[in-house]
Protein backbone atom coordinates (compact mmCIF):
# COMPACT_ATOMS: atom_id res chain seq x y z
CA UNK A 1 0.00 0.00 0.00
CA UNK A 2 0.89 3.06 -1.25
CA UNK A 3 1.42 5.62 2.35
CA UNK A 4 0.12 8.78 0.05
CA UNK A 5 -3.19 6.81 -0.74
CA UNK A 6 -5.75 7.15 1.76
CA UNK A 7 -7.74 4.93 0.30
CA UNK A 8 -7.53 2.42 -2.74
CA UNK A 9 -10.21 -0.02 -3.82
CA UNK A 10 -9.37 -2.60 -6.72
CA UNK A 11 -11.37 -4.56 -8.63
CA UNK A 12 -13.86 -4.16 -5.87
CA UNK A 13 -17.92 -5.75 -6.82
CA UNK A 14 -20.80 -5.98 -4.72
CA UNK A 15 -24.14 -7.78 -5.47
CA UNK A 16 -27.39 -7.72 -3.70
CA UNK A 17 -29.11 -10.76 -5.00
CA UNK A 18 -29.43 -10.32 -8.50
CA UNK A 19 -28.11 -6.57 -8.59
CA UNK A 20 -24.21 -6.22 -9.16
CA UNK A 21 -24.07 -2.71 -7.58
CA UNK A 22 -20.16 -2.62 -8.05
CA UNK A 23 -18.62 -4.21 -10.84
CA UNK A 24 -15.20 -3.42 -10.14
CA UNK A 25 -14.43 -0.35 -8.80
CA UNK A 26 -11.05 1.20 -9.04
CA UNK A 27 -10.23 4.50 -6.97
CA UNK A 28 -7.00 5.74 -5.53
CA UNK A 29 -7.47 8.82 -3.76
CA UNK A 30 -4.36 10.59 -2.19
CA UNK A 31 -3.93 12.13 1.50
CA UNK A 32 -4.65 15.34 1.95
CA UNK A 33 -6.98 15.67 -1.02
CA UNK A 34 -10.86 16.85 -1.76
CA UNK A 35 -11.96 13.90 -4.16
CA UNK A 36 -15.66 14.51 -5.51
CA UNK A 37 -16.91 10.95 -6.58
CA UNK A 38 -20.19 11.55 -8.69
CA UNK A 39 -23.00 9.65 -9.88
CA UNK A 40 -26.74 8.91 -10.57
CA UNK A 41 -28.86 7.44 -8.13
CA UNK A 42 -28.42 3.40 -7.70
CA UNK A 43 -24.52 4.04 -9.45
CA UNK A 44 -22.62 2.81 -6.73
CA UNK A 45 -21.58 5.64 -4.46
CA UNK A 46 -23.21 4.74 -1.35
CA UNK A 47 -22.44 0.93 -1.33
CA UNK A 48 -18.81 1.66 -2.49
CA UNK A 49 -18.15 4.22 0.68
CA UNK A 50 -20.50 1.62 2.79
CA UNK A 51 -17.73 -1.16 1.91
CA UNK A 52 -15.12 1.54 3.16
CA UNK A 53 -16.56 1.60 6.47
CA UNK A 54 -16.97 -2.29 6.58
CA UNK A 55 -20.86 -1.89 6.67
CA UNK A 56 -21.03 -4.44 4.15
CA UNK A 57 -18.96 -6.80 2.97
CA UNK A 58 -17.65 -6.81 -0.66
CA UNK A 59 -17.60 -9.70 -2.72
CA UNK A 60 -14.70 -9.32 -4.41
CA UNK A 61 -11.78 -7.06 -4.88
CA UNK A 62 -9.41 -5.41 -2.66
CA UNK A 63 -9.53 -2.37 -0.64
CA UNK A 64 -7.03 -0.32 1.91
CA UNK A 65 -8.54 2.87 3.85
CA UNK A 66 -5.84 4.80 5.65
CA UNK A 67 -3.30 1.98 4.94
CA UNK A 68 -5.73 -0.54 6.71
CA UNK A 69 -7.59 -3.57 5.38
CA UNK A 70 -11.29 -2.29 6.92
CA UNK A 71 -12.46 -6.39 7.31
CA UNK A 72 -9.53 -6.92 9.02
CA UNK A 73 -9.49 -3.35 11.48
CA UNK A 74 -12.94 -2.25 11.18
CA UNK A 75 -12.37 -0.44 14.64
CA UNK A 76 -9.15 1.90 13.63
CA UNK A 77 -10.66 3.01 10.50
CA UNK A 78 -13.74 4.25 11.54
CA UNK A 79 -11.81 5.84 14.72
CA UNK A 80 -9.44 8.06 12.26
CA UNK A 81 -12.79 8.29 10.05
CA UNK A 82 -15.63 10.83 9.76
CA UNK A 83 -18.85 9.52 8.18
CA UNK A 84 -21.60 11.37 6.67
CA UNK A 85 -24.45 9.19 5.90
CA UNK A 86 -27.22 10.04 2.64
CA UNK A 87 -29.55 10.40 5.75
CA UNK A 88 -28.93 10.78 8.86
CA UNK A 89 -31.03 8.43 11.44
CA UNK A 90 -30.72 9.13 15.32
CA UNK A 91 -32.70 8.43 18.18
CA UNK A 92 -35.70 11.37 17.17
CA UNK A 93 -36.44 11.68 21.19
CA UNK A 94 -32.32 12.60 21.96
CA UNK A 95 -31.82 16.13 22.26
CA UNK A 96 -29.69 17.14 19.73
CA UNK A 97 -26.76 17.97 22.24
CA UNK A 98 -27.12 14.18 23.69
CA UNK A 99 -27.32 12.72 20.04
CA UNK A 100 -23.33 14.27 19.95
CA UNK A 101 -22.42 12.92 23.71
CA UNK A 102 -23.54 9.41 22.95
CA UNK A 103 -21.60 9.21 20.20
CA UNK A 104 -18.24 11.24 21.26
CA UNK A 105 -18.74 8.49 23.87
CA UNK A 106 -18.43 5.84 21.14
CA UNK A 107 -15.31 7.47 20.00
CA UNK A 108 -13.87 7.32 23.78
CA UNK A 109 -14.40 10.91 23.84
CA UNK A 110 -12.24 12.14 21.62
CA UNK A 111 -14.07 15.13 20.83
CA UNK A 112 -12.98 18.76 21.80
CA UNK A 113 -16.22 20.13 23.17
CA UNK A 114 -15.26 23.18 22.38
CA UNK A 115 -14.82 22.32 18.68
CA UNK A 116 -17.59 20.62 18.50
CA UNK A 117 -19.71 24.05 19.86
CA UNK A 118 -17.29 26.37 17.03
CA UNK A 119 -18.88 24.35 14.36
CA UNK A 120 -22.26 24.34 15.57
CA UNK A 121 -22.71 28.04 16.01
CA UNK A 122 -20.77 28.86 12.03
CA UNK A 123 -23.84 26.18 11.33
CA UNK A 124 -26.58 28.09 13.51
CA UNK A 125 -27.51 24.84 14.83
CA UNK A 126 -29.34 24.96 18.22
CA UNK A 127 -27.93 21.61 20.55
CA UNK A 128 -31.07 21.81 22.71
CA UNK A 129 -33.70 20.45 20.76
CA UNK A 130 -34.92 17.13 20.06
CA UNK A 131 -33.75 15.48 16.86
CA UNK A 132 -38.00 14.70 15.93
CA UNK A 133 -37.95 18.84 16.03
CA UNK A 134 -35.22 19.37 13.54
CA UNK A 135 -35.85 20.48 9.62
CA UNK A 136 -34.48 18.04 7.68
CA UNK A 137 -31.33 21.01 6.62
CA UNK A 138 -30.55 20.68 10.60
CA UNK A 139 -30.80 17.33 10.95
CA UNK A 140 -27.96 17.63 8.22
CA UNK A 141 -25.84 20.32 10.40
CA UNK A 142 -25.99 17.63 13.32
CA UNK A 143 -24.57 14.78 10.60
CA UNK A 144 -21.80 17.64 9.44
CA UNK A 145 -21.14 18.09 13.21
CA UNK A 146 -20.68 14.48 14.09
CA UNK A 147 -18.07 13.86 11.16
CA UNK A 148 -15.93 16.67 11.63
CA UNK A 149 -15.83 16.83 15.36
CA UNK A 150 -12.99 14.42 16.16
CA UNK A 151 -10.97 15.77 13.86
CA UNK A 152 -10.51 12.69 11.80
CA UNK A 153 -7.80 11.79 8.78
CA UNK A 154 -10.19 10.89 6.56
CA UNK A 155 -13.53 12.41 6.13
CA UNK A 156 -16.11 10.10 4.33
CA UNK A 157 -19.36 12.47 3.47
CA UNK A 158 -22.57 10.93 1.49
CA UNK A 159 -24.29 14.38 0.03
CA UNK A 160 -22.39 16.79 2.36
CA UNK A 161 -24.84 19.48 1.28
CA UNK A 162 -28.19 17.88 0.59
CA UNK A 163 -31.10 19.85 2.37
CA UNK A 164 -29.21 23.03 2.84
CA UNK A 165 -29.91 26.27 2.30
CA UNK A 166 -27.48 27.91 -0.33
CA UNK A 167 -25.58 30.02 2.85
CA UNK A 168 -25.04 27.12 4.71
CA UNK A 169 -23.82 24.84 1.50
CA UNK A 170 -21.46 27.25 1.19
CA UNK A 171 -20.43 27.19 4.95
CA UNK A 172 -20.47 23.28 4.70
CA UNK A 173 -17.93 23.94 2.05
CA UNK A 174 -15.56 25.79 4.04
CA UNK A 175 -15.72 23.49 6.70
CA UNK A 176 -14.45 20.66 4.60
CA UNK A 177 -11.93 23.20 2.47
CA UNK A 178 -10.48 24.27 6.11
CA UNK A 179 -10.42 20.05 7.26
CA UNK A 180 -8.32 19.95 4.09
CA UNK A 181 -6.05 22.30 4.88
CA UNK A 182 -5.21 20.93 8.52
CA UNK A 183 -4.54 17.51 6.54
CA UNK A 184 -7.78 15.41 6.38
CA UNK A 185 -8.69 13.40 3.20
CA UNK A 186 -12.01 14.60 1.63
CA UNK A 187 -14.08 11.46 -0.27
CA UNK A 188 -17.47 12.72 -1.22
CA UNK A 189 -20.13 11.60 -3.02
CA UNK A 190 -22.55 14.75 -4.48
CA UNK A 191 -25.27 15.31 -7.08
CA UNK A 192 -24.10 19.29 -6.93
CA UNK A 193 -22.05 19.19 -9.43
CA UNK A 194 -21.10 23.45 -9.24
CA UNK A 195 -19.68 22.02 -5.62
CA UNK A 196 -17.71 19.19 -6.49
CA UNK A 197 -16.30 21.85 -8.96
CA UNK A 198 -15.71 24.55 -6.21
CA UNK A 199 -13.77 21.86 -3.98
CA UNK A 200 -12.65 18.52 -5.33
CA UNK A 201 -9.31 18.40 -6.82
CA UNK A 202 -9.92 14.76 -8.47
CA UNK A 203 -13.47 13.61 -9.54
CA UNK A 204 -14.17 9.99 -10.27
CA UNK A 205 -17.78 9.25 -12.23
CA UNK A 206 -19.50 6.31 -11.67
CA UNK A 207 -21.94 4.66 -13.83
CA UNK A 208 -23.81 1.48 -13.65
CA UNK A 209 -20.67 0.47 -10.45
CA UNK A 210 -17.66 1.13 -12.45
CA UNK A 211 -15.50 4.09 -12.47
CA UNK A 212 -15.67 5.28 -16.03
CA UNK A 213 -13.18 8.05 -15.83
CA UNK A 214 -11.09 9.41 -12.86
CA UNK A 215 -9.39 13.08 -13.85
CA UNK A 216 -8.13 16.43 -11.97
CA UNK A 217 -11.49 17.97 -11.94
CA UNK A 218 -9.69 21.15 -13.72
CA UNK A 219 -8.20 19.20 -16.55
CA UNK A 220 -11.45 17.04 -17.39
CA UNK A 221 -13.22 20.47 -17.44
CA UNK A 222 -10.31 21.84 -19.69
CA UNK A 223 -10.35 19.00 -21.98
CA UNK A 224 -13.83 18.69 -22.62
CA UNK A 225 -15.18 20.13 -25.82
CA UNK A 226 -15.81 24.36 -25.33
CA UNK A 227 -17.55 26.67 -27.81
CA UNK A 228 -16.01 29.17 -29.35
CA UNK A 229 -18.04 32.46 -30.97
CA UNK A 230 -16.14 35.16 -32.72
CA UNK A 231 -17.32 38.07 -34.42
CA UNK A 232 -15.18 39.66 -37.25
CA UNK A 233 -15.00 42.87 -38.89
CA UNK A 234 -15.67 42.00 -42.03
CA UNK A 235 -17.31 38.78 -43.46
CA UNK A 236 -15.11 35.91 -43.63
CA UNK A 237 -15.18 32.40 -45.46
CA UNK A 238 -15.05 29.61 -42.52
CA UNK A 239 -12.79 27.07 -44.56
CA UNK A 240 -9.53 28.22 -43.15
CA UNK A 241 -11.18 27.26 -39.70
CA UNK A 242 -13.37 24.41 -40.16
CA UNK A 243 -10.16 22.42 -41.41
CA UNK A 244 -8.47 22.77 -38.07
CA UNK A 245 -7.94 19.20 -36.36
CA UNK A 246 -10.23 19.37 -33.20
CA UNK A 247 -12.56 22.17 -34.74
CA UNK A 248 -16.08 21.81 -35.62
CA UNK A 249 -18.31 24.94 -37.00
CA UNK A 250 -21.29 24.98 -35.20
CA UNK A 251 -23.12 27.93 -36.74
CA UNK A 252 -22.32 30.25 -38.98
CA UNK A 253 -24.34 34.05 -38.91
CA UNK A 254 -23.47 36.15 -42.23
CA UNK A 255 -19.59 35.49 -42.27
CA UNK A 256 -19.49 38.70 -39.25
CA UNK A 257 -19.89 35.92 -36.70
CA UNK A 258 -18.87 31.92 -35.96
CA UNK A 259 -19.71 29.56 -33.46
CA UNK A 260 -17.08 27.07 -33.05
CA UNK A 261 -16.75 23.51 -31.01
CA UNK A 262 -13.06 22.86 -30.19
CA UNK A 263 -11.93 20.05 -28.86
CA UNK A 264 -8.43 19.97 -26.82
CA UNK A 265 -5.89 22.42 -27.16
CA UNK A 266 -6.94 26.35 -28.68
CA UNK A 267 -3.14 27.16 -29.81
CA UNK A 268 -4.14 26.02 -33.57
CA UNK A 269 -7.37 28.10 -33.30
CA UNK A 270 -6.10 31.01 -31.84
CA UNK A 271 -2.97 31.02 -34.72
CA UNK A 272 -4.81 30.75 -37.80
CA UNK A 273 -7.33 33.35 -36.14
CA UNK A 274 -4.09 35.27 -36.47
CA UNK A 275 -4.57 35.66 -40.22
CA UNK A 276 -8.57 37.19 -39.75
CA UNK A 277 -9.77 40.66 -38.35
CA UNK A 278 -11.53 39.26 -34.92
CA UNK A 279 -13.80 42.12 -33.38
CA UNK A 280 -14.55 39.85 -30.50
CA UNK A 281 -13.68 36.29 -29.06
CA UNK A 282 -15.79 34.72 -26.62
CA UNK A 283 -15.04 31.32 -25.02
CA UNK A 284 -17.58 28.82 -23.23
CA UNK A 285 -16.25 26.07 -20.64
CA UNK A 286 -18.65 23.65 -20.04
CA UNK A 287 -19.82 23.05 -16.95
CA UNK A 288 -19.08 20.07 -14.65
CA UNK A 289 -22.36 19.18 -15.11
CA UNK A 290 -22.11 19.24 -19.17
CA UNK A 291 -19.32 17.35 -19.01
CA UNK A 292 -21.00 14.61 -16.44
CA UNK A 293 -23.64 14.10 -18.35
CA UNK A 294 -22.07 13.12 -21.36
CA UNK A 295 -20.98 9.95 -19.67
CA UNK A 296 -24.99 9.27 -19.23
CA UNK A 297 -25.75 10.19 -22.77
CA UNK A 298 -27.42 7.04 -24.19
CA UNK A 299 -27.02 5.67 -20.44
CA UNK A 300 -29.29 2.41 -21.80
CA UNK A 301 -25.99 1.37 -22.97
CA UNK A 302 -24.29 -0.93 -20.69
CA UNK A 303 -21.10 -0.12 -19.23
CA UNK A 304 -18.74 -3.31 -20.26
CA UNK B 1 -18.90 -2.01 25.38
CA UNK B 2 -19.52 -0.16 28.49
CA UNK B 3 -20.90 2.63 26.75
CA UNK B 4 -23.16 0.38 24.33
CA UNK B 5 -23.96 -0.65 27.85
CA UNK B 6 -25.48 2.54 29.63
CA UNK B 7 -26.59 3.35 26.75
CA UNK B 8 -28.72 0.93 25.83
CA UNK B 9 -30.16 0.98 30.00
CA UNK B 10 -30.53 4.51 29.44
CA UNK B 11 -32.76 3.61 25.96
CA UNK B 12 -34.65 1.23 27.99
CA UNK B 13 -35.58 3.00 30.51
CA UNK B 14 -39.20 3.83 29.54
CA UNK B 15 -39.50 0.05 28.80
CA UNK B 16 -38.56 -1.03 32.39
CA UNK B 17 -41.10 1.52 34.37
CA UNK B 18 -44.07 0.73 31.10
CA UNK B 19 -43.75 -3.27 31.81
CA UNK B 20 -42.22 -2.69 35.45
CA UNK B 21 -45.23 -1.11 36.43
CA UNK B 22 -47.89 -3.79 34.48
CA UNK B 23 -46.10 -6.18 36.61
CA UNK B 24 -46.04 -4.28 39.57
CA UNK B 25 -49.55 -3.95 39.57
CA UNK B 26 -50.85 -7.36 38.38
CA UNK B 27 -49.07 -8.99 41.45
CA UNK B 28 -49.80 -6.12 44.20
CA UNK B 29 -53.75 -7.07 43.31
CA UNK B 30 -52.79 -10.73 43.31
CA UNK B 31 -51.92 -10.53 46.70
CA UNK B 32 -54.68 -9.54 48.72
CA UNK B 33 -56.97 -12.32 47.34
CA UNK B 34 -54.90 -15.06 48.83
CA UNK B 35 -56.61 -15.35 52.34
CA UNK B 36 -59.73 -15.48 50.34
CA UNK B 37 -58.94 -18.47 48.17
CA UNK B 38 -57.26 -20.09 51.00
CA UNK B 39 -59.91 -19.40 53.83
CA UNK B 40 -62.55 -20.71 51.07
CA UNK B 41 -60.81 -24.07 49.57
CA UNK B 42 -63.51 -26.59 50.30
CA UNK B 43 -65.78 -24.72 48.50
CA UNK B 44 -63.52 -24.21 45.37
CA UNK B 45 -63.77 -27.92 45.97
CA UNK B 46 -66.78 -28.47 44.88
CA UNK B 47 -66.75 -25.99 41.98
CA UNK B 48 -63.68 -27.28 40.60
CA UNK B 49 -64.63 -30.97 40.58
CA UNK B 50 -67.38 -29.90 38.48
CA UNK B 51 -64.89 -29.61 35.73
CA UNK B 52 -62.27 -32.74 34.55
CA UNK B 53 -58.74 -32.48 36.20
CA UNK B 54 -57.39 -32.68 32.53
CA UNK B 55 -58.60 -29.04 31.79
CA UNK B 56 -56.71 -28.00 35.28
CA UNK B 57 -53.84 -29.90 34.31
CA UNK B 58 -53.49 -28.33 31.25
CA UNK B 59 -53.54 -25.04 32.37
CA UNK B 60 -51.00 -25.39 35.12
CA UNK B 61 -51.10 -29.06 36.69
CA UNK B 62 -52.69 -27.87 40.04
CA UNK B 63 -54.77 -29.58 42.33
CA UNK B 64 -57.33 -27.24 44.31
CA UNK B 65 -55.47 -27.63 47.76
CA UNK B 66 -52.19 -26.03 46.20
CA UNK B 67 -54.33 -22.77 46.37
CA UNK B 68 -54.26 -23.07 50.29
CA UNK B 69 -50.42 -22.85 50.36
CA UNK B 70 -48.53 -19.28 49.19
CA UNK B 71 -46.51 -21.27 46.77
CA UNK B 72 -49.75 -22.71 45.25
CA UNK B 73 -51.35 -19.72 45.21
CA UNK B 74 -48.14 -17.63 43.41
CA UNK B 75 -48.08 -20.50 41.10
CA UNK B 76 -51.33 -20.76 39.61
CA UNK B 77 -52.06 -17.02 39.59
CA UNK B 78 -49.03 -15.17 39.16
CA UNK B 79 -46.18 -17.12 37.74
CA UNK B 80 -47.09 -20.57 36.09
CA UNK B 81 -49.32 -18.98 33.16
CA UNK B 82 -49.38 -14.83 33.62
CA UNK B 83 -45.98 -13.91 34.13
CA UNK B 84 -44.50 -16.27 31.73
CA UNK B 85 -46.64 -14.86 29.16
CA UNK B 86 -46.09 -11.09 29.07
CA UNK B 87 -42.77 -10.91 29.73
CA UNK B 88 -42.23 -13.41 27.10
CA UNK B 89 -44.21 -11.03 24.92
CA UNK B 90 -41.35 -8.10 26.27
CA UNK B 91 -38.63 -10.22 25.49
CA UNK B 92 -39.60 -11.50 22.43
CA UNK B 93 -40.11 -8.08 21.00
CA UNK B 94 -37.46 -6.39 22.75
CA UNK B 95 -35.08 -9.01 21.52
CA UNK B 96 -36.47 -9.29 17.90
CA UNK B 97 -35.48 -5.64 17.71
CA UNK B 98 -31.80 -5.00 19.69
CA UNK B 99 -30.27 -4.70 16.55
CA UNK B 100 -32.43 -4.82 13.81
CA UNK B 101 -34.76 -2.33 15.13
CA UNK B 102 -31.88 0.39 14.61
CA UNK B 103 -30.73 -1.83 11.45
CA UNK B 104 -34.41 -1.19 9.86
CA UNK B 105 -34.62 2.72 11.16
CA UNK B 106 -31.11 3.10 9.40
CA UNK B 107 -29.50 3.95 12.81
CA UNK B 108 -27.07 1.12 12.70
CA UNK B 109 -25.32 2.81 9.70
CA UNK B 110 -23.94 5.67 11.71
CA UNK B 111 -23.41 4.02 15.05
CA UNK B 112 -21.35 1.46 13.10
CA UNK B 113 -19.96 3.88 11.34
CA UNK B 114 -17.80 4.67 14.86
CA UNK B 115 -15.35 2.70 16.63
CA UNK B 116 -17.24 0.52 17.82
CA UNK B 117 -16.52 -3.57 16.77
CA UNK B 118 -19.86 -5.62 15.92
CA UNK B 119 -18.67 -7.70 18.92
CA UNK B 120 -18.76 -4.95 21.52
CA UNK B 121 -22.01 -3.43 20.26
CA UNK B 122 -23.49 -6.83 19.96
CA UNK B 123 -22.68 -7.90 23.68
CA UNK B 124 -23.30 -4.33 25.16
CA UNK B 125 -26.79 -4.12 23.95
CA UNK B 126 -27.15 -8.15 25.78
CA UNK B 127 -25.87 -7.41 28.67
CA UNK B 128 -28.31 -3.91 28.37
CA UNK B 129 -30.97 -6.61 27.77
CA UNK B 130 -30.33 -8.84 30.27
CA UNK B 131 -30.12 -6.12 32.72
CA UNK B 132 -33.35 -4.31 31.68
CA UNK B 133 -35.02 -7.76 32.00
CA UNK B 134 -33.56 -8.12 35.75
CA UNK B 135 -35.15 -4.82 36.54
CA UNK B 136 -38.39 -5.48 35.61
CA UNK B 137 -38.20 -8.50 37.36
CA UNK B 138 -37.34 -6.83 40.41
CA UNK B 139 -40.51 -4.30 40.12
CA UNK B 140 -42.23 -7.65 39.66
CA UNK B 141 -40.77 -8.84 42.81
CA UNK B 142 -41.29 -5.99 44.61
CA UNK B 143 -45.27 -6.27 43.84
CA UNK B 144 -45.55 -9.38 45.58
CA UNK B 145 -43.15 -8.68 48.62
CA UNK B 146 -44.94 -5.12 49.50
CA UNK B 147 -47.92 -6.65 49.76
CA UNK B 148 -47.39 -9.53 51.28
CA UNK B 149 -47.67 -7.97 55.31
CA UNK B 150 -51.00 -7.61 54.40
CA UNK B 151 -51.74 -11.25 54.07
CA UNK B 152 -51.56 -14.34 55.55
CA UNK B 153 -48.38 -15.51 53.43
CA UNK B 154 -45.22 -16.23 55.73
CA UNK B 155 -43.01 -16.77 53.04
CA UNK B 156 -39.45 -14.98 52.99
CA UNK B 157 -38.72 -12.33 50.49
CA UNK B 158 -35.36 -14.68 49.11
CA UNK B 159 -38.14 -17.32 48.62
CA UNK B 160 -40.33 -15.18 46.76
CA UNK B 161 -37.33 -14.02 44.40
CA UNK B 162 -36.71 -17.95 43.45
CA UNK B 163 -39.41 -18.31 40.83
CA UNK B 164 -38.00 -14.81 39.28
CA UNK B 165 -34.70 -16.40 38.89
CA UNK B 166 -36.25 -19.65 37.54
CA UNK B 167 -38.31 -16.91 34.96
CA UNK B 168 -35.30 -14.86 34.57
CA UNK B 169 -33.89 -18.05 33.09
CA UNK B 170 -36.74 -18.84 30.36
CA UNK B 171 -37.14 -15.68 29.00
CA UNK B 172 -33.08 -15.21 28.45
CA UNK B 173 -33.93 -18.22 26.24
CA UNK B 174 -36.92 -16.43 24.32
CA UNK B 175 -35.26 -13.43 23.93
CA UNK B 176 -32.11 -15.07 22.64
CA UNK B 177 -34.10 -16.97 20.28
CA UNK B 178 -36.01 -13.46 19.13
CA UNK B 179 -32.13 -12.12 18.62
CA UNK B 180 -31.13 -14.94 17.13
CA UNK B 181 -34.36 -14.95 14.26
CA UNK B 182 -33.35 -11.37 13.51
CA UNK B 183 -30.17 -12.39 12.74
CA UNK B 184 -31.77 -15.10 10.40
CA UNK B 185 -34.72 -13.66 8.81
CA UNK B 186 -35.71 -10.59 6.68
CA UNK B 187 -37.56 -8.28 9.24
CA UNK B 188 -37.94 -7.91 13.39
CA UNK B 189 -41.42 -8.43 12.96
CA UNK B 190 -40.88 -11.90 11.17
CA UNK B 191 -38.59 -12.84 14.05
CA UNK B 192 -40.79 -11.47 16.83
CA UNK B 193 -43.49 -13.70 14.85
CA UNK B 194 -41.63 -16.72 14.95
CA UNK B 195 -40.45 -16.57 18.56
CA UNK B 196 -44.11 -15.68 19.56
CA UNK B 197 -44.70 -19.21 18.03
CA UNK B 198 -42.07 -21.30 19.61
CA UNK B 199 -43.31 -19.24 23.00
CA UNK B 200 -46.90 -20.32 21.78
CA UNK B 201 -46.10 -24.05 20.93
CA UNK B 202 -43.67 -24.47 23.86
CA UNK B 203 -46.73 -23.88 26.11
CA UNK B 204 -49.06 -25.72 24.32
CA UNK B 205 -46.77 -29.21 24.11
CA UNK B 206 -46.19 -28.71 28.11
CA UNK B 207 -49.48 -28.19 28.82
CA UNK B 208 -50.56 -31.05 26.43
CA UNK B 209 -47.91 -33.17 28.12
CA UNK B 210 -49.33 -32.51 31.74
CA UNK B 211 -52.89 -33.51 30.59
CA UNK B 212 -51.49 -36.57 28.56
CA UNK B 213 -49.56 -37.81 31.40
CA UNK B 214 -52.45 -37.64 34.02
CA UNK B 215 -53.91 -40.21 31.41
CA UNK B 216 -50.83 -42.49 31.22
CA UNK B 217 -50.25 -41.44 27.54
CA UNK B 218 -46.40 -40.46 27.81
CA UNK B 219 -46.49 -40.11 23.78
CA UNK B 220 -45.29 -36.02 24.11
CA UNK B 221 -42.78 -36.92 26.91
CA UNK B 222 -39.55 -36.94 25.03
CA UNK B 223 -40.70 -33.96 23.02
CA UNK B 224 -41.55 -31.53 25.95
CA UNK B 225 -38.18 -32.22 27.28
CA UNK B 226 -36.81 -29.64 23.98
CA UNK B 227 -39.57 -26.89 24.91
CA UNK B 228 -37.79 -24.31 27.37
CA UNK B 229 -41.28 -23.87 28.79
CA UNK B 230 -40.52 -27.37 30.54
CA UNK B 231 -37.57 -25.97 32.43
CA UNK B 232 -39.40 -23.27 33.79
CA UNK B 233 -40.74 -24.10 37.40
CA UNK B 234 -43.13 -21.40 38.07
CA UNK B 235 -44.20 -21.27 41.45
CA UNK B 236 -42.69 -24.27 42.57
CA UNK B 237 -39.56 -23.18 42.59
CA UNK B 238 -40.70 -21.21 46.03
CA UNK B 239 -40.01 -24.52 48.12
CA UNK B 240 -36.85 -25.20 46.14
CA UNK B 241 -34.80 -24.16 42.80
CA UNK B 242 -33.35 -26.23 40.66
CA UNK B 243 -30.12 -24.84 39.78
CA UNK B 244 -29.25 -27.53 37.44
CA UNK B 245 -32.32 -26.35 35.32
CA UNK B 246 -31.48 -22.65 35.94
CA UNK B 247 -27.76 -23.25 34.41
CA UNK B 248 -29.17 -24.85 31.55
CA UNK B 249 -31.51 -22.83 30.68
CA UNK B 250 -28.66 -19.46 30.82
CA UNK B 251 -26.23 -21.78 29.11
CA UNK B 252 -29.02 -22.54 26.03
CA UNK B 253 -30.14 -18.81 26.04
CA UNK B 254 -25.64 -18.10 25.93
CA UNK B 255 -25.69 -20.41 22.61
CA UNK B 256 -28.50 -19.21 21.04
CA UNK B 257 -26.77 -15.88 21.74
CA UNK B 258 -23.43 -16.67 20.81
CA UNK B 259 -24.98 -18.04 17.04
CA UNK B 260 -26.84 -14.64 16.86
CA UNK B 261 -23.48 -13.01 17.47
CA UNK B 262 -21.56 -15.38 15.00
CA UNK B 263 -24.18 -14.47 12.52
CA UNK B 264 -23.92 -10.61 13.60
CA UNK B 265 -20.05 -10.24 12.75
CA UNK B 266 -20.42 -11.61 9.07
CA UNK B 267 -23.90 -10.26 7.48
CA UNK B 268 -23.94 -7.47 5.82
CA UNK B 269 -26.23 -4.34 7.88
CA UNK B 270 -28.90 -3.17 5.69
CA UNK B 271 -30.62 -0.03 4.76
CA UNK B 272 -33.22 0.14 2.52
CA UNK B 273 -34.27 -3.34 2.58
CA UNK B 274 -31.44 -5.01 0.45
CA UNK B 275 -30.80 -8.48 1.83
CA UNK B 276 -34.49 -9.11 2.51
CA UNK B 277 -36.11 -12.35 1.29
CA UNK B 278 -38.64 -12.30 -1.76
CA UNK B 279 -41.56 -14.30 -2.05
CA UNK B 280 -41.38 -14.50 -5.97
CA UNK B 281 -44.44 -16.58 -5.97
CA UNK B 282 -46.56 -14.06 -4.24
CA UNK B 283 -45.03 -11.40 -5.91
CA UNK B 284 -46.09 -13.22 -9.24
CA UNK B 285 -49.61 -13.67 -8.45
CA UNK B 286 -49.67 -10.07 -7.44
CA UNK B 287 -48.68 -8.98 -10.93
CA UNK B 288 -51.04 -11.04 -12.45
CA UNK B 289 -53.74 -10.07 -10.59
CA UNK B 290 -53.25 -6.62 -11.72
CA UNK B 291 -52.94 -7.39 -15.25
Amino acid sequence: MDNAMALTTQGLTKSYGSVRALRGVNLEVRRGEVFGFLGPNGAGKTTTIRCLLDLIRPDGGTLRVLGLDPQANPVEVRARSGYLPGELRVEDNSTVEDVLHYFNDLRSGKADWSFVRHIAQRLDLDLAPRVKNLSKGNKQKVGVVLALMHRPELLLLDEPTIGLDPLMQHEVLRLIVEARDEGTTVFFSSHNLSEVQEIAERVAIIRQGVVVEVAETDSLINRAMRRVSIRFERPVTDTALATLPGVKVLRRDDGLSVLLQVEGKMDGLIKALAAFPVVDFETERPSLEEIFLTYYEGDRTEVK
Amino acid sequence: MLTVFKHTLRRYRGQIIGWGIVMFLYGAINMPFYDSFANQTALFDQLLNLFPKEAFAFFGNFDITAYATPAGYLGIQYFDVMAVLILGVFVLLLGSGLLVGDEESGRLDLILAHPVSRTSLFWGRLLGFAAVTLAILFISWLGLVLPMGLTSMNLGWGEVALPFLSLFGVLMVFGAAALLFSMLLPSRSTAAMTGGFVLVASYIITSLDRMLQMQGNTSLETAVKFTPLYYYEGGNAISGLNVGWLVGLLAVSALLAVLAWWRFKRRDIRVGGEGGWRFNLLRFKRVRAQQ
